[in-house]
């Protein structure tokens, strides 16, 4: 029995974060507002109106593009009419690029475990505006404008993946990507990336590209990973019983967990594409791409490379620290501002701090924390000057107070007392009271120093130095 | 005759405004008198197509908006504002302008009921320089035609100086309400000769302005890549105010240029002694394709035609400017098939949004499903010819057809316009008839689709081009019909256009027979 190998290519739909729609200024806000009120006669289609483009979804999409390492970005590119029947439609042809792209023949690195990777080409990527929603309700179909417009950003990659999982990892980077770069908010629930896969299947060492489905509709990353999963399950089973796989498109229901056919009358369609005669070329400069090149921030994967380098940090806290571009601001800014040993810092954010920063629902750019407060906490309890509780506990009351870390501990009198003259005081005050202690111990029981200790503590209210302490106590018991 | 208030040039309406001499009011009561005495009737859905004799111009009439705005122009005047470049001029809005409030119907039973919640900016800018919106003008059903008469409001439109033969179209109601004197101006769209030759049917003056002049924002689109809104008037030097009260960039209109706008009057008297105009064979060696075997024939210009077309040359000559003979234009020769297929693929398109779901007409009834419903309201709701149009324009836009047709009709385009490049290195303007033919009868040659096209041979290719053309009246031919020639200049030379086109008008001195019939001579 031969061996098969699953072929998998990925059309994703990218809502871009722009603060009006791409050719009217009505907002692009269409997430739970009443139906039909972000809508204008332009983004309604209405007799008459014409499309003017917004010019934050060309430099959003042109990050994208560089990011993507697309190497050809067009100086000229155009938009076409994609012309199709739908009552969501209402100019009844969608405005999106054809033939002629923003972008070209990117590709992403996908990192796998092991340290392996998965070279992804991104064969296009171009815009487009976003239609409306149809919702059915009681035997009615109700339409909502309000989407309709919302800028978009077709990317569409080769049929590069290998396994459902694979597509699991590229749409979580993705994802990653698109937030850290701020141009998405990339909210598959709420339709933000969208994802179609085309899945075929092949014998291992084959070359050529076999039938394939397409699936559509599938609103989170564990659908498109079961979805995916389920479709090349089927169709090995299909092959191994000598069937033949027909190109359907295929609906997935995240209800019942099953993939069916969608009508042909959906999936049939000639979209007599032309280029759109109301709007421009859109013109990218050669000095514009440059500058989008050179303004675009550091890449997740790159950081997380530099911090296991750099910092010397496992590649596990490396990858936490860089899930989101603010907290890996704050644990760079952070670790500079310490000075010390970067795995110490590591350990306070990912520990403590990203517990903050998720009671709080924050970033950790707007914690109220401060990299330079965190770091002279930690630089204190590494002095010796508060405990590491202490140090735990004054995170929250920095963070939601105007004081320092220092002025804290200073006025509500939080500091470690390692002083020697007034612990010993305090010691010689513990021994007299407890002489039949003070005997066991000279006697051999020197386990007794862990009790000496705790009496110590309890005595100066938490605030001796543990370590001075037990010094300080030995010396008198031995002496 | 002496002139009524309704027949004098915006012009003169606006300077005795100023002066005291006339109101607002004045001159919309003058008009809308006229209207009375000659319009017969507008035209309206299921309307009887022989009408009562009358012009016909209008679908809608807006006398109040019309009254508020007159009123708003004296109350101007008397505080001592400036009542803008148009004040109190009566304009006739060709029906295919949304204009908010007031049913917008593109002249098709598919938008009777369609009233926009918003107003084209054309309007906006005429009435921002007081003029006063008095109706919607008649025009073929969503401008497809040359005659008029595929509009889905009847009657439709006569041609003022001839009650048997058409206004030309598509502005044909636009034409005959100004010729008429049923409004001073009007605003129409040009996207293969739709203002031109219905001016030119009716005797007065028609400009095409360069591609993107005047912004289409709120003109339902035929050919979004060549349709022009333009000025339509009785005279050269009321066209050039129109188009100055409209011209310029705007912010809801990508393909509107930003171009700085030119004074189009203070030369307007200039003359034209020194200017270049040339006169291609092009033009007058007419193709036409055989109805049976689709060859080409070559057909010669109406003899009245050919000879106003040596006078207007002569005419300019005795003025001082220098007639070039002979200037090759070989690709215009292919602007009608180029422009079928354009204007077909683009229309189709445009006409996708008519769907029966939103707005417009809808078909009565249950639909068995979604795309029954698609079927019946487009089915009943669009005429003749939108349907011609959507049938020829989904053909040659399916992929399987993609690369063969709608790309090279835009590569001849760019032959067209590089054609003109060559002849302007030459000349300062082209003059040509606007027309092969005067007004042809009604019913002559409606229903033949291709024939019919044929009568925009001689003004498409100034669309195809993207260049300005402006239609002037010269005379008119032994039956007592209206003539009129074209003049063609490089992008954006409205006011050298305008300048030659007043030493080239001549100004008929009596009225329309039509009106004669009505209000006497």
């Amino acid at each position: 029995m031969p061996e098969f190998e699953a072929i998998i290519g990925l059309e994703t739909h990218i809502q871009l974060n722009t603060d009006s729609k791409i050719f009217c200024a009505c907002s692009t806000d269409s997430w739970r507002v009443p139906p039909n009120t972000h809508i204008c006669p332009i983004c309604t289609g209405l007799p008459g109106v014409l499309p003017s483009l917004n010019e934050q979804v060309v430099e959003k999409a042109l990050i994208l593009a560089t990011a993507m390492n697309a190497d050809e970005i067009s100086q000229a590119s155009f938009f076409a009419r994609k012309n199709y029947f739908y009552p969501d439609l209402p100019k009844g042809y969608q405005i999106s690029q054809y033939d002629e792209p923003l972008a070209v023949n990117g590709s992403f690195e996908l990192p796998l475990p092991e340290g392996n990777s998965r070279h992804i080409t991104i064969i296009k990527l171009h815009i487009e505006e976003d239609a409306g929603k149809t919702v059915y309700k009681d035997a009615k179909r109700l339409i909502d404008f309000n989407r309709c417009g919302v800028p978009l950003v077709e990317m569409v990659t080769g049929p590069d993946f290998r396994s459902a999982d694979e597509v699991a990892k590229f749409l979580i980077r993705l994802r990653q990507l698109l937030r850290w770069l701020e141009i998405s908010d990339a909210d598959m629930e709420r339709g933000q990336l969208r994802c179609d896969a085309n899945v075929s299947i092949r014998n291992v060492g084959e070359d050529r590209l076999n039938t394939k489905t397409e699936i559509k509709n599938v609103n989170s990353i564990t659908n498109v990973r079961d979805a995916v999963q389920s479709e090349i399950e089927r169709q090995m089973r299909e092959v191994k019983a000598g069937g033949e796989i027909k190109a359907w498109t295929l609906d997935w229901d995240d209800q019942r967990g099953v993939l069916s056919k969608m009508r042909s009358k959906e999936t049939e369609a000639d979209y007599r594409y032309f280029r759109e005669p109301d709007l421009l070329p859109i013109q990218t400069s050669p000095s514009a791409v440059a500058a989008t090149v050179s303004q675009l921030p550091e890449l997740p994967l790159a950081r997380r490379s530099r911090f296991s380098e750099v910092y010397g940090i496992p590649e596990y806290d490396a990858e936490i620290l860089t899930e989101e571009r603010s907290l890996s601001d704050f644990f760079e800014a952070t670790v500079a501002a310490h000075g010390g040993n970067p795995k110490r810092v590591s350990n306070w954010v990912m520990n403590d701090v990203l517990r903050l920063i998720r009671e709080q629902d924050t970033l950790a750019g707007e914690l109220g924390l401060r990299p330079g407060e965190l770091a002279e906490i930690i630089g204190m309890v590494e002095a010796g000057t508060i405990s590491s509780g202490v140090g735990k506990e004054l995170l929250e009351q920095v963070r939601s107070s105007d004081r320092t870390p220092a002025q804290i501990v200073e006025e509500d009198g939080l500091a470690q007392v390692s002083d020697a003259s007034e612990l010993s005081e305090t010691a010689a005050h513990i021994l007299e009271a407890n002489p039949d202690q003070v005997a066991a111990y000279k006697g051999g029981k020197t386990g007794l120093i862990g009790w000496f200790v705790g009496q110590m503590m309890q005595e100066t209210g938490g605030q001796a130095d543990p370590k001075a302490a037990r010094e300080i106590l030995e010396s008198l018991l031995e002496g | 005759m002496s002139a009524e208030i309704c027949e004098l040039p915006a012009h003169e309406i606006v300077a005795r405004l100023r002066t005291g001499d006339l109101t607002a009011e004045v001159v919309l009561e003058a008009t809308l008198a006229r209207i009375e005495a000659v319009e017969g009737g507008g035209g309206a859905l299921n309307g009887d197509p022989n009408g009562a004799n009358g012009i016909h111009a209008y679908i809608t009439l807006a006398e109040e908006r019309a009254r508020a705005q007159a009123r708003a122009v004296d109350r101007a005047l008397e505080a001592g504002d400036n009542p803008g470049l148009l004040a109190g001029v009566p304009v006739a809005v060709k029906d295919i302008f949304c204009v908010s409030g007031i049913a917008s119907t593109a002249g098709s039973k598919i938008l009777a009921n369609f009233v926009s919640p918003y107003t084209a900016t054309p309007v906006v800018r005429l009435e921002a320089a007081g003029a006063l919106t008095i109706g919607k003008a008649n025009l073929d059903e969503f401008t497809y035609g040359s005659s008029n008469e595929s509009s889905a409001f009847l009657p439709t439109p006569r041609n003022p100086w001839s009650a048997g033969h058409v206004p030309g179209g598509s502005s044909g109601g636009s034409a005959a309400a100004v010729a008429a004197g049923e409004a001073a101006l009007s605003l129409g769209t040009d996207t293969s000769g739709s203002i031109r030759q219905p001016a030119a049917f009716c005797g007065i003056v028609g400009m095409k302005p360069t591609y993107g002049r005047v912004s289409r924002y709120g003109m339902i689109a035929f050919a979004s890549s060549l349709d022009c809104p333009g000025p339509m008037a009785r005279n050269v030097k009321d066209a050039g105010l129109m188009l100055l009260a409209m011209a310029g960039a705007d912010a809801f209109d990508a393909t509107a240029a930003k171009v700085p706008v030119e004074d189009y009057l203070d030369q307007i008297e200039g003359g034209v002694r020194g200017m270049r105009i040339g006169l291609s064979p092009d033009f007058s060696r007419l193709r036409y394709p055989d109805a049976d075997t689709g060859e080409l024939r070559e057909q010669v210009l109406q003899p009245e035609i050919e000879k106003a077309l040596l006078e207007s040359a002569e005419r300019l000559a005795e003025q001082g400017a220098e007639i070039v003979e002979g200037v090759d234009l070989p690709a215009v020769q292919y602007g009608i098939p180029a422009y079928f297929v354009i204007s077909r693929v683009e229309a189709a398109s445009n006409l996708h949004r008519y769907d029966g779901v939103k707005y417009g007409y809808r078909s009565e009834g249950e639909a068995a499903d979604l795309f029954e419903l698609y079927r019946k309201s487009r089915g009943q709701g669009f005429g003749s010819q939108p349907k011609l149009r959507i049938l020829m324009g989904m053909y040659v836009s399916g992929e399987q057809y993609e690369k063969r047709y709608y790309e090279r009709a835009l590569r001849v385009r760019t032959l067209i316009r590089r054609d003109f490049e060559r002849a302007f290195e030459r000349v300062d303007a082209m003059l040509a008839p606007t027309t092969p033919t005067t007004a042809f009868e009604i019913g002559g040659i409606y229903g033949d689709s291709v024939a019919m096209q044929y009568a925009d041979l001689l003004t498409v290719p100034a669309n195809h081009a993207g260049i300005p053309a402006i239609s002037i009246p010269t005379g008119l031919d032994d039956s007592g019909l209206p003539i009129g020639m074209q003049l063609m200049g490089p992008d954006f030379t409205e006011r050298r256009l305008l300048r030659m086109g007043r030493a080239l008008e001549q100004l008929q001195e009596s009225r329309p027979p039509l009106v004669q019939e009505r209000v006497g001579a």
